[in-house]
């Protein structure tokens, strides 16, 4: 489905006069809690970045939240007490992520409570990557497909994360089996922008992650809105996250498989 | 049920009392008013009687009137927009039959916006309706040079352009799916070509168009905010004329004529574009696909004098593709058979078959791996329609309408995936509708009526039921078995009051349902959007419109202002929840949302309908919002197309008999969107913070229009005429997209980046006729 609105932004392009950068005066901002941490099933420490939300106009990238309590538990009874890093960052001490386990989180900032549970999902193995061509406007494109066999269980959700030659592809890649349940996958991950095009002798790595459904309705979230902006898409709002106390961000349990391929 | 069938039986028997009011002294008057030239019968042309100020009829969609009088001898006064009115004596022994045939006026002098005629009593007390006369359009200027008629509706009161270029509209806040668009009766379910640029009628097949604004009679059903009922050509009965034009982007040919002299006759009309052609010739996008076609056919045959029959067909189909791989089509077709038959002079009877498909393709090939997805809607019509002239003072008109709907929501088929086979589902429409037209006296004229529609969901698929999102229970239904069904009724009512011979106050209230919802993730129309049937959890969308109008004319009746202002109240609105991915969803149902919307404002229309200078100017000032559980927390927020202010000034001026040259100036405030109120750092990338929905303004869209048109003399043959247009005539640069970025030099900073689609676009037309 993503390619047809691939396609129609392509036939879009042929049509645009041009863009232009301009100054609009927007509403102010009312500074929100960023809570961004992940468990995966490699080895630890994990990670919880906590930061607040700042106007469009503030250069800073990250805003971090020193003074936070952060707690993870499990399933099986371990509560980790983060410890703080720098600017916003905590980092587990004892917890283990696994395969199937359920974790919780606790922060506390201010005397305001967040709490977020995210259950790892069973990994899927990647096999491989395959390059695939096509031809597009005269050249030939490359797009990586990660080769995997979805279980015959329904409900199955992946995110993927790629890189070009060490620079992240800002696009959102997830994936569901609505479709292909059982089948091996044959999707390729969407080529980019033009500035982010894969060329030969580039390499390209690739991050598979299975992550829940609720990971995967903020990140399809994401992708549906950007690019999109105001004005074409889908109406832009914060995504849902699983995150109850009014924080922005997500609290995600998945697994984590790595490659790298070179485009010969 | 038994109550609402009760009601029903009461009002129509309410409307049938006036039927032994007929006058029995009474002879009739009856007819078809016709094109001298051409024969096409001529819709809503006014008859009147000289010596009797208070009787008077009006010509139905096919042309027929009908009209009680006592004996004697007459004047019968017969008017039409652009044509010269004919003055008949008439002897009235007992009743005749007498055609009225109309001669065109001089070319110079059509209005591309009809006025109601001088004698504004006999007209209906219909509201909020505009008729386009077709043939004066070719002079609005209009992007590509591609004369249009969703865009030229656009350009009055209360009908809001989907986006720049788009031929999608909003009718008075409501959605584009909230729009019955009928071609020679048949639905047509998606009205655009290439993304929304064109429309898919095709000008020089169209005889006339009108919108009505929510305030619909009962005849009409099936859809919340507007009906835009387009009739094709019939074609000329007397001889053979070839019309064509030539653009920059399609050209176009029809050919009409007489099957048998007087009697029948034909006309097809064809249209394509050839972008393509361009593409091929460029080594970057040789392999691309890129265009539409568009063929209109329609035939006549008048067996007798008492009965006529029509078909007419549609069918139009867009492709576009990337070399071998992606490809798109879509497209339409539609199918009517019509038979009119003259039952007696008093009742006219129109049975309608009606056949409408719509469907769309998708193909993606890589490889020797493929991938498609097909959607269609498939209704069989079935229409009968009664005119009943039961006297001077009353026109009754009834009938009933039988729509099976099969619609087949996206399937997904491939080498790579599971092909699930969804199943369609059937639907099955019904309607009964009684209305009258009541003229009480010279001042007042009342149209009431009923509608009462059902819609019953059928077997073929599984129906859940969701409470919260969670499958409550399930409903399967064999193929030939009936689920539950809808039943509403939909009282209508419009009275026309006239103060003096130059003004007269409207009031009006009518209530719509819909029952066939489109499910849309994106603003602007798509040919992937689906359309969804009632079922367990998706109610019938109910719309209440109150209307209040005012209509004067000014300067001894050279210009006519109208005022409408309207309140509407929306139920059972729809739209999804965020992050749902309601393309490959199993159950579409489980991702919806419902909720509520209202909308009101103020219409204003100035027109000048004579002189050299033509023209109007339309203005509206009006809110639109929505409250739907799940966004937006639940609060009201504005719909996108929520414009407050929007202006439109079409002028149109006659230089001399040869050239002509006019001018179109549209403002409307920017659409309703969200922008970002701050930003946060998640795994490296920038993301924006929302707050409020649709609480945003994208910049104001203004932009203005030029064209010129020559007509060269008119030789006895061949006539021709070339248009020059100038789309966007000072280069505003207006917003078709605002979005925000991080600067590629410095990250920490976002740049907020304005997309125009259309700086400048100049096109040359040539049209001709022999």
């Amino acid at each position: 489905m993503k390619k047809i609105f691939f396609l129609i932004s392509i036939c879009a392009t042929l049509l645009i006069g041009c863009d232009k950068e301009i100054s609009l005066v927007l509403d102010n901002n009312e500074p929100v809690l960023v809570i961004d941490g992940s468990i995966t099933d490699q080895a630890g420490p994990y990670f919880v970045q906590l930061s607040m939300s700042s106007p469009i106009n503030n250069p800073t990238r990250i805003v971090g939240v020193d003074n936070a309590r952060v707690i993870i538990t499990d399933q099986t009874g371990v509560k980790d007490s983060l410890e703080f890093v720098s600017n916003g960052l905590y980092r587990t001490k004892k917890i283990k992520g696994t395969e199937g386990g359920t974790y919780n989180l606790e922060v506390m900032v201010d005397q305001k409570k967040y709490t977020a549970s995210s259950s790892m999902p069973k990994k899927v193995n990647l096999d491989s990557l395959r390059i695939n061509t096509f031809p597009f406007n005269g050249e030939i494109r490359y797009s990586i497909i990660p080769v995997y066999l979805d279980p015959i269980m329904l409900g199955n959700s992946y995110r993927f994360i790629q890189k070009i030659n060490d620079t992240l592809d800002p696009t959102f890649h997830i994936f569901n089996d609505n479709l292909n349940n059982g089948k091996v996958n044959q999707r390729p991950l969407r080529g980019g922008d033009d500035k982010l095009k894969i060329k030969p002798r580039d390499n390209v790595f690739v991050e598979m992650q299975c992550i829940s459904n609720a990971s995967y309705i903020y990140f399809n979230s994401l992708d549906q809105q950007s690019g999109a902006g105001p004005g074409g898409g889908t109406a832009p709002s914060n995504p849902p996250s699983n995150i109850i106390g009014g924080a922005l961000g997500i609290f995600s349990a998945h697994t984590v498989q790595r490659k790298t391929i070179r485009i010969n | 049920m038994r109550k609402i069938l009760a009601t029903f039986l009461l009002v129509l028997s309410l409307g049938l009392y006036c039927l032994p009011l007929m006058a029995q002294q009474n002879v009739v008057l009856s007819g078809t008013v016709r094109d001298k030239k051409t024969g096409e019968s001529l819709i809503k042309a006014v008859i009147r009687i000289q010596e009797l100020p208070n009787a008077g009829i009006i010509s139905n969609e096919y042309g027929f009137y009908s009209l009680s009088l006592p004996k004697g001898n007459y004047v019968a006064v017969v008017s039409q927009v652009g044509y010269e009115t004919l003055v008949q004596k008439i002897k009235l022994d007992s009743s005749v039959s007498i055609d009225f045939k109309l001669e065109t006026k001089n070319q110079l002098r059509e209005v591309v916006v009809e006025s109601s005629r001088k004698n504004d009593n006999l007209t209906k007390a219909q509201m909020g309706t505009e008729t386009i006369n077709m043939s004066a359009i070719s002079k609005v200027p209009v992007i590509f040079g591609e004369k249009d008629l969703l865009k030229t509706i656009q350009l009055l009161p209360g009908v809001k352009s989907a986006g720049e270029g788009n031929s999608g509209f909003f009718v008075r806040g409501g959605g584009a799916d909230q729009n019955l668009i009928l071609l020679d009766e048949a639905p047509v379910y998606n009205a655009t070509h290439l993304l929304g640029f064109f429309s898919t009628f095709n000008s020089d097949a169209i005889k006339d168009a009108t919108i009505i604004k929510g305030n619909s009679g009962s005849q009409y059903g099936g859809r919340l905010s507007s009906v835009l009922d387009v009739k094709m050509k019939e074609g000329n009965n007397q001889d053979y004329t070839v019309n064509g034009g030539l653009g920059l982007i399609s050209s176009k040919v029809s050919i009409e004529g007489p099957l048998q002299k007087n009697k029948s006759s034909f006309i097809l009309s064809g249209r394509r574009t050839y972008a393509d052609v361009f593409l091929k010739a460029t080594e970057k996008f040789k392999d691309n696909i890129l265009y539409f076609y568009d063929l209109n056919a329609k035939a006549n045959y008048q067996i007798n004098a008492k009965n006529k029959v029509y078909i007419s067909g549609y069918f139009g189909r867009d492709e576009l593709g990337l070399g071998q791989d992606f490809g798109i089509d879509w497209g339409n077709k539609t199918g009517t058979i019509r038979w009119n038959k003259i039952i007696s002079n008093r009742l006219f009877l129109n049975t309608s078959l009606i056949y409408s498909d719509y469907n769309y393709n998708v193909k993606l090939k890589n490889g020797e791996t493929n991938f498609n997805i097909n959607s269609n809607i498939k209704d069989v019509n079935l229409k009968q329609d009664y005119t009943l002239y039961a006297n001077g003072l009353n026109t009754l008109r009834f009938g009933f309408n039988s729509i099976l709907h099969t619609i087949t929501p996206s399937t997904f088929s491939g080498t790579v995936i599971n092909s699930v086979a969804k199943e369609g589902r059937n639907g099955l429409e019904n309607a009964l509708y009684l209305t009258n037209n009541y003229r009480a006296n010279n001042q007042l004229t009342i149209d009431y009526g009923m509608r009462l529609s059902t819609y019953t969901l059928m077997g073929g698929d599984v129906y859940n039921i969701y409470e919260n999102g969670v499958v409550k229970s399930s409903v399967k239904l064999n193929r030939s078995s009936f689920g539950k069904t809808y039943a509403n009724l939909e009282p209508r009512i419009t009275t026309n009051y006239r103060i003096s011979d130059e003004t007269s106050i409207k009031a009006g209230y009518a209530r719509n349902v819909q029952h066939l919802h489109l499910l849309s993730n994106s603003v602007a129309s798509s040919p992937s959007d689906q359309w969804i049937g009632n079922s367990y959890n998706i109610k019938p969308e109910i719309a209440d419109q109150l209307s209040l109008g005012y209509v004067t004319k000014l300067f001894k009746s050279k210009f006519e202002l109208t005022a409408e202002t309207y309140y509407k109240y929306l139920q059972n609105q729809i739209d999804y929840k965020d992050g749902a991915e309601i393309n490959t969803v199993s159950d579409v149902e489980s991702v919806l949302l419902y909720g509520i919307g209202r909308a009101y404002g103020l219409e204003l229309l100035l027109k000048k309908k004579e002189g050299r200078l033509t023209g109007w100017i339309g203005y509206t000032l009006s809110k639109t919002e929505r409250k739907i559980d799940g966004i937006n927390e639940g609060k009201w927020y504005n719909a996108r197309q929520d414009r407050t202010h929007d202006i439109s000034v079409v002028g149109i001026y006659e230089l001399n008999s040869r050239w002509s040259i006019s001018g179109v100036f549209v403002y409307n405030t920017g659409d309703a969107v969200t922008y970002p109120t701050g930003k946060y750092n998640l795994q490296g990338q920038t993301l924006y913070q929302y707050a409020a929905r649709n609480a945003n303004r994208m910049p104001a869209y203004h932009r203005l229009d030029f064209s010129a048109t020559y007509e060269k003399n008119k030789t006895k043959r061949m006539h021709g005429s070339w248009n020059f247009s100038l789309y966007n005539v000072y280069g505003r640069e207006n917003a078709f997209r605002i979005s925000f970025k991080d600067d590629p030099n410095d990250p920490t900073r976002t740049q907020i980046i304005r997309t125009a689609l259309f700086k400048w676009v100049p096109s040359v037309t040539y049209q001709f006729k022999f």
